[in-house]
């Protein structure tokens, strides 16, 4: 567990207990809330990391790495925003493929491309997005990343080439 | 029967795509699965207490308070806490849906959540202190610095593509499930 998820305990404890020394029943509120909309999120949640699971098992660093590779050219920039959209990864694996990525001779546009729809873009998560706000908001809260990260591209290739 | 399909439809794709991959390559099925599994942990670890200050937010901040903070007239100030929000966070963005959503229903501007689900998605700040580790701090903050700008201008522009139907409705949804 990361330090970031520490805070995030430390803080909420702090906050609970404030609130049962304040007001026991707006906390019981509160807690029932939360669980509440925990639980909202699970039907969606278990089949999502089903899919999150089959897609680590297929697309590999290696695999990624033939697609983002020495000399890949706007093929590869392409393909980078695409995989990088329906890909999950969690950071702390996705940030070092991208080390690894460019020591090995890829290209910047490729990575940063590819690392920018990864974090921003989530086609995994477009169903649980569309059930909480609309298909119209998931698609369009995905549309402007997926430009960010084309304007990302074009930057980066002006700047690093 | 076609109602219950279709609310099912995204577990029945989920099996589906394990029984695709278990044609394909069957060795890679207790390797889906074994992701799937530390997934599952990884997301149990770091979602209760979000959880927990999601459900303390709506029981303790008044409707008032937030429209003062991030309302409509907002401006600059509310974007910025929509940014501090955002970036002062950690868990995955599925843990920001139901946030964002109770922000909506407490009468946030819809840029200022729009934004705030933005920059929880990239710009979260421990994530991007890893990024410079590994990245070099020039080409992660050009990277991040592009993003802040097309996030804002994102976010300002939402609300011309959205009109009063769509916004009625994510009230009326965050009404009732948020």
């Amino acid at each position: 567990m990361g330090v970031e998820a520490i805070v995030i305990y430390i803080l909420a404890a702090i906050l609970f207990i404030v609130s049962v020394i304040k007001d026991k029943e707006k906390t019981k509120q509160g807690v029932k809330k939360g669980v509440r909309s925990f639980l909202k999120l699970m039907p969606v949640l278990v089949p999502l990391f089903v899919i999150i699971g089959v897609l680590l098992a297929v697309v590999t660093p290696e695999l990624i790495g033939r697609v983002l590779g020495e000399e890949s050219g706007l093929i590869g920039m392409i393909s980078g925003l695409f995989v990088g959209s329906v890909t999950f990864m969690p950071p702390f694996v996705a940030f070092p493929l991208g080390r690894e990525l460019l020591d090995s001779g890829a290209a910047h546009p490729q990575v940063a491309g590819f690392l920018v729809t990864l974090m921003s873009v989530g086609v995994v998560y477009f169903a649980a997005e569309s059930r909480y706000f609309s298909k119209k908001s998931a698609f369009y809260r995905n549309l402007i990343s997926f430009g960010g990260a084309m304007i990302v591209i074009m930057i980066v290739w002006v700047i690093y080439t | 029967m076609k109602q219950r399909l279709k609310q099912n439809r995204f577990a029945i794709i989920a099996f589906a795509l394990i029984g695709v991959l278990g044609i394909v390559d069957y060795t890679l099925v207790p390797v889906a699965l074994n992701n799937t599994l530390d997934q599952i942990i990884s997301m149990l670890l770091i979602v209760p207490p979000i959880f927990l200050l999601i459900g303390l937010f709506d029981a303790w901040v008044p409707r008032q308070t937030v429209i003062a903070l991030m309302g409509n007239d907002s401006g600059v100030r509310g974007m910025a806490l929509a940014f501090l929000l955002g970036a002062f966070s950690a868990g995955p963005i599925i843990a920001a849906f139901p946030l964002a959503l109770v922000m909506i229903k407490k009468g946030a501007r819809y840029a200022n959540v729009m934004f705030f689900l933005m920059v929880w998605s990239s710009l979260k700040l421990p994530i991007v202190f890893f990024q410079i580790t590994q990245l070099g701090f020039s080409f992660a903050m050009l990277i991040n610095t592009i993003m802040f700008v097309v996030f804002i201008a994102g976010a300002l522009l939402s609300e011309k593509v959205f009109n009063d139907d769509d916004y009625q409705r994510f009230e009326e949804k965050a009404a009732n499930e948020g």
